[in-house]
């Protein structure tokens, strides 16, 4: 038995009489990468963001190297050894990456003012860099490197605190496949350079690959402690929903109708970011976008809806050419569109389940004058929504969605939409950050919105919700399509190589 | 999470004191309260401040200040600010008081003046609430800086303007009968300010509660990327709740013009304080989303109560001033509490 | 996007250009315009704006603004005429950073103590500190004593004090902002509150005395101002924070926070004391005098507004290289 770094014992921690973490114990060995493993909602950032400084506990202990430590801010956490690399970089783009590296801890030109030596700031990054396979010059500022350096950056900056762990939160959801690659690299060295890290991740095979040991933390308990040697991914899903699904995606029957186009695309470029992308999406089919983050698949999304530009090309709906430039038009032609930020622009975080359902639809319920609308109409609209699409809440007008769980706010999402009616339906990440019970919910209502002859323009960075979802699938690599699949060719492999190619 | 789900619901009995303070300062009707009480302590130093004619005086100051407190409301709740609504009042209402004035006025003595000088002072409302609107939505400045700028080119222009037209420089009098009435007359014992007082509250209250509008207007000031997603004209919306407050700005104009009887460049200067008190003692955030007319309707009686019980107890103009700024902070405190109680909730 | 970057530079450039403009209309209007003695009027004048301007710069830079500056100068004023006239320099000028030290940390505990906008804060107490500076002149003039008058027509070399001082706390400013630790986490907390709170930034800190060093720097342009004037009245002050904040946004400093330099401050408020110097020699109509002003904040606001949506723009991620 190796010796531990840290070792989290019997955590409890509520918010407002909500038990979110019930005695969570593990540790993390010296030399070892720990998967922290979990639903949304499982209690897994709760834990980070206590060992982290950023939360502080109810009850029990951690130690670090054997002293009980208790951080009361991410400064502590951080003068103690541990460091947090956040899902959204800390990064700050008016800024050089030398000045992001050492934000808070400069180096000092002797004498009593407190100034910056540049000089051993330079030397001092350069080195930093040199430990993460860095080549960029210090000096450069961070708004001009791509995202997955923008990460490297980060990891440059904990090495330069001495951190002991190094705390990893879903750090591959923005990088490119060689970019993922680099940081698994990365990750080795430092841990047979004896350093601990901790791995949340929701990619399990990514965990499988990576970690010596992982933990499953459902309900805010620890359900499992396994070496990864001793375990299965079948295993690990089976221990975070509670109970085994045998089947993932829910069986549907082909409905393509392939004489007729509900939305073609031709030759749709937008400078810097997609260039000629030409398909058409036939009603009652799901076509799905595969490509890495950053491949143009979001943006495009985007484009078709109305909310980016382009500068050529055309788009059609149902035959009929769109007019560019507003969500509006868009919807009016019958699209629908299901963000990746479900937060940001999803749903209206304080207003209740109804009003998010009622607000695409809102102009097409009312009536007379000044648009007027019948309350209690209105709201029998969104209760039916509400219960088609199973959103399980107390209260459709009274609850906020800011209370719900991740699932039943992106059921709320494609509520919305539904009630639009729309014939064409862009999900981007539709199963993003929810749980596996609520995936299925969302992946039935998807047959049975096609099964009506609906088209459905399905976008995912998980390869195998796109292989048991989609009839035909687009590679996207930047911002071109590099080949379409049919169902007979689905081919993990074969599918992961179009997205790589250069 | 099951137990995230589990809303508001508040046991019935039992409440621990920080509960009831939390429900205290989310209530509608605290600062109704607060007027009360606020009367209650005076009452013994002022005893005439519940006297039959104060009362009438509070109410027909209540008038204007509602009104204007209206438009603010609906800047509000998109998430913008209007500093400007009392330089548009001055200005529309200094070029009013020139078509109409008997001393050299453009259509004195026609029968006609007072019709086009309402129309005139409602159309500048609307052109500069437009300009505001379309600064800020679509040219993206933020709003304060926006309206501020536009505070301090409208007063500068009704001084200027006023300067202008009239030898002392100091206000556009000899207004004829039929303008001055709409400040203090009225039909059957009630003064036309109040009805119009009245038609506009009923008239935004349905507008927010009951038209797409109103759900446009919460869904921008909640969360505008999603509302823009959702198929909003966000730009649109915010450009109307900005010319709404340019119409308010200018009817509330119309009333204290009128009771004047004279307009004033130097009008609203001292009133700009008490609109956006009223509307954010009165529960309108200033992160946007949430507001009641009936909510502002108590915040502008308080106002208008501590006002009156200021001047009642004969204190200077410094001092309200600082008590009035003293309102502000204490209201906008009151703001983040709610704020941050529903964002734990 | 070459026409973004084209764009971006005339934006940039445009207050260069706007001083390039009216210095030729001036020059050509007047002859007594293009001269040493007469530039050296204008930035002895243009002092006590560029003073408040790179405190005001430190807040903007944070996403924050101060709008009680020309309160807080009226009440240095009164203060310094009423209380302070017969002790020595020395206590006098500890006495007005003091002062300025106080309503900043005033403004600064509401806004990061209760987390209150600070346009609102500071609106607030721009008629506080003015009912409380009112209330103890009883809108009477104030009169300075004779060292300070003396101190404001005293120069040193054949430049006037006020230029030296505005000099030093450039000096020190630029120093601070580019140099020092805290200087840079300024910057940062000015991109990204919550990436700094999450880095570790005292991000509440770093707010609270950015606003102190706001409400110094309005004491300091206080002191100036009324040393050059010998008296304050009722209006002193009145509207500064307008000048103010349009010297440090003309000068680069943008609204949204996280950009913005000193000496750019001191350029925007070169150029708006340029401006109301040839609204003088023109001999224009005073009341035109708050007109034009608005309309150089107006530029100025709508010249940041763009810049940031073009910058925004240019850094959007590209994903393939055209």
């Amino acid at each position: 038995m190796s010796d531990v770094l840290l070792s989290v014992r019997n955590l409890n921690k509520g918010f407002f009489g909500v038990q979110v973490l019930k005695d969570v114990s593990f540790d993390v060995q010296k030399g070892h990468v720990l998967g922290l493993l979990g639903e949304n909602g499982s209690g897994k950032s709760t834990t980070m963001n206590l060992v982290g400084g950023i939360l502080q506990r109810d009850s029990g202990t951690i130690e670090l190297a054997g002293a009980g430590i208790a951080p009361q801010n991410a400064r502590d956490a951080q003068a103690l050894g541990i460091a947090f690399i956040h899902q959204e970089l800390s990064l700050f783009q008016n800024l050089s990456v030398e000045e992001n590296i050492f934000l808070d801890h400069f180096p000092l030109r002797a004498g009593p003012l407190p100034l910056i030596d540049r000089r051993a700031l330079r030397r001092k990054a350069t080195e930093a860099l040199a430990l993460v396979g860095l080549e960029t010059a210090p000096s450069t500022p961070v708004s001009r490197l791509p995202q997955g350096e923008r990460q490297l950056v980060e990891i440059a900056k904990a090495l330069t605190r001495e951190a002991k762990l190094i705390i990893f939160d879903e750090p591959t959801t923005s990088l490119t496949a060689p970019e993922s690659k680099r940081l698994f690299e990365i990750i080795e060295r430092l841990r047979s350079q004896g350093m601990s890290i901790i791995y949340i991740s929701h990619i399990l095979g990514d965990v499988m690959r990576l970690c010596d040991d992982i933990v499953v933390l459902r309900d805010g308990q620890v359900i499992a402690t396994e070496p990864v040697a001793q375990t299965s991914i079948e295993r690990i899903v089976s221990q975070m929903v509670g109970r085994s699904i045998d089947n993932l995606f829910p069986e549907r029957d082909k409905h393509c109708d392939a004489s007729r186009s509900a939305l073609s695309l031709r030759g749709v470029s937008q400078p810097g970011i997609v260039r000629d992308i030409s398909f058409d999406l036939h009603p009652g089919e799901v076509l799905g976008i595969s490509g890495l983050m950053g491949s143009g698949r979001s943006e495009l999304a985007r484009i078709i809806f109305g909310l980016d530009p382009y500068a050529a090309g055309e788009i059609s709906v149902n035959g009929r050419r769109l007019r560019a430039g507003s969500p509006r038009t868009a919807m009016d032609a019958g699209i629908a569109f299901l963000t990746e930020d479900r937060r940001g622009e999803g749903l209206v975080m304080e207003a209740s389940i109804a009003e998010n359902i009622l607000l695409p639809s809102l102009p097409k319920q009312a009536s007379g004058f000044m648009s007027y609308l019948k309350p209690a109409h209105v709201t029998a609209l969104a209760r039916e929504m509400s219960e088609k699409v199973h959103v399980r809440a107390a209260s459709i007008d009274r609850t906020a969605v800011r209370a719900l769980s991740g699932g039943n706010q992106q059921k709320v999402v494609i509520g919305k939409w539904l009630l639009t009616a729309p014939q064409v339906f862009i999900l981007d990440e539709p199963t993003r950050g929810i749980d596996v019970g609520a995936k299925y919910e969302v992946y039935k209502i998807i047959n049975q919105l096609v099964a009506n002859g609906a088209a459905v323009l399905m976008i995912s960075s998980e390869i195998e919700e796109l292989i048991g979802m989609a009839d035909r699938i687009m590679v996207m690599s930047r911002g071109e399509p590099r080949g379409f699949f049919d169902r007979e060719n689905f081919d993990r492999e074969a599918l992961m190589r179009a997205a790589l190619w250069d | 999470m099951s137990n995230s789900t589990a809303d508001t619901r508040v046991g019935g009995g039992g409440l621990r004191p920080l509960q009831i303070l939390q429900r205290a300062i989310s209530s509608g009707y605290l600062v109704f309260a607060l007027t009360i009480l606020y009367v209650l302590a005076v009452w013994p130093f002022v005893p005439e401040i519940l006297s039959r004619t104060n009362l009438v005086a509070i109410l027909l100051q209540v008038i204007p200040l509602f009104i204007a407190a209206m438009g603010l409301m609906l800047v509000l709740m998109v998430a913008q600010i209007d500093l400007s609504a009392t330089s548009i009042m001055a200005l529309s209402c200094v070029v009013g008081a020139s078509i109409i004035t008997a001393q050299g006025g453009y259509m004195a003595g026609s029968p006609m003046a007072t019709i086009v000088a309402i129309v005139v002072i409602l159309a500048i409302g609307i052109a500069f609430g437009l300009l505001n609107g379309f600064c800020t939505a679509y040219m993206e400045m933020p709003s304060f800086l926006v309206t501020l700028t536009t505070m301090m080119f409208f007063s500068g222009a009704a001084i200027w303007y006023t300067a202008l037209h009239t030898a002392s420089g100091s206000s556009i009098g000899s207004l004829p009968g039929s303008f001055v009435q709409l400040g203090y007359g009225g039909i059957f014992g009630i003064p036309y300010a109040g009805i119009a007082a009245v038609l506009i509250g009923l008239g935004t209250h349905f507008l927010l509660t009951g038209t797409v509008f109103g759900r446009w207007i919460v869904a921008v000031g909640f969360n505008p990327r999603a509302a823009l997603v959702s198929g909003i004209p966000v730009r649109r919306v915010i450009v109307w709740t900005f010319v709404i407050s340019g119409i308010c700005s200018a009817i509330a104009g119309i009333i204290y013009t009128a009771r004047l009887e004279a307009g004033m460049p130097i009008l609203g200067q001292r009133i700009l304080l008490d609109i956006i008190g009223a509307t954010v003692i009165g529960g309108v955030s200033l992160f946007g989303g949430t507001g009641r007319v009936l909510g502002v309707f108590f915040g502008v009686l308080f106002l208008s109560v501590v006002d009156n019980g200021l001047q009642l107890m004969g204190l200077s103009l410094s001092s309200v001033f600082a008590i009035k700024g003293s309102v502000i902070l204490f209201a906008a405190l009151l703001d983040v509490l709610r704020h941050k109680m529903v964002a734990r909730s | 996007m070459n026409n973004h970057r084209l764009l971006l530079a005339i934006l940039n450039a445009a207050p260069l250009i706007l001083f390039g403009l009216i210095v030729v209309t001036l020059s050509l209007l007047s002859d007594s315009f293009l001269s040493v003695a007469n530039f050296r009027n204008i930035v002895n004048q243009a002092a006590p704006v560029a003073v408040m301007a790179i405190g005001m710069t430190f807040v903007l830079l944070v996403k924050g603004v101060d709008l009680s500056i020309g309160s807080v100068m009226y009440l240095v004023a009164v203060l310094m005429g009423l209380y302070l006239s017969g002790l020595p320099l020395v206590v006098v000028i500890a006495a007005v950073l003091l002062i300025g030290l106080v309503f900043g940390a005033v403004n600064a505990t509401f806004i990061t103590r209760f987390d209150i906008a600070p346009f609102i804060v500071t609106l607030a107490t721009l008629f506080i500190i003015r009912g409380l500076a009112l209330f103890l002149s009883g809108t009477r003039m104030v009169f300075q004593s004779d060292t300070i008058q003396t101190m404001g027509r005293s120069a040193l070399f054949g430049v006037p004090y006020a230029i030296w001082i505005l000099a030093i706390i450039a000096a020190i400013g630029w120093v601070v902002l580019s140099q020092t630790p805290y200087g840079r986490q300024i910057y940062a907390v000015g991109a990204d509150p919550h990436a700094a709170e999450k880095a570790g930034i005292p991000v509440r800190r770093i707010v609270f005395s950015v606003f102190c060093i706001c409400g110094v720097c309005a004491a300091i342009g206080a002191f100036i101002s009324v040393s050059q004037i010998g008296a304050a009245s009722a209006t002193f002050g009145y509207q500064k924070e307008f000048p103010v904040i349009a010297a440090a946004v003309l000068g680069g400093t943008s609204l949204f926070g996280g950009r913005g330099g000193v000496f750019g401050s001191i350029f925007g408020a070169v150029l708006v004391q340029t401006t109301e110097n040839g609204l003088v020699m023109l001999n224009a109509d005073p009341y035109l005098y708050p007109l034009v002003a608005a309309l150089i904040i107006f530029l100025a606001a709508w010249v940041d507004g763009r810049r940031t949506a073009i910058t925004e723009r240019l850094e959007r991620r590209k994903i393939r290289v055209e």
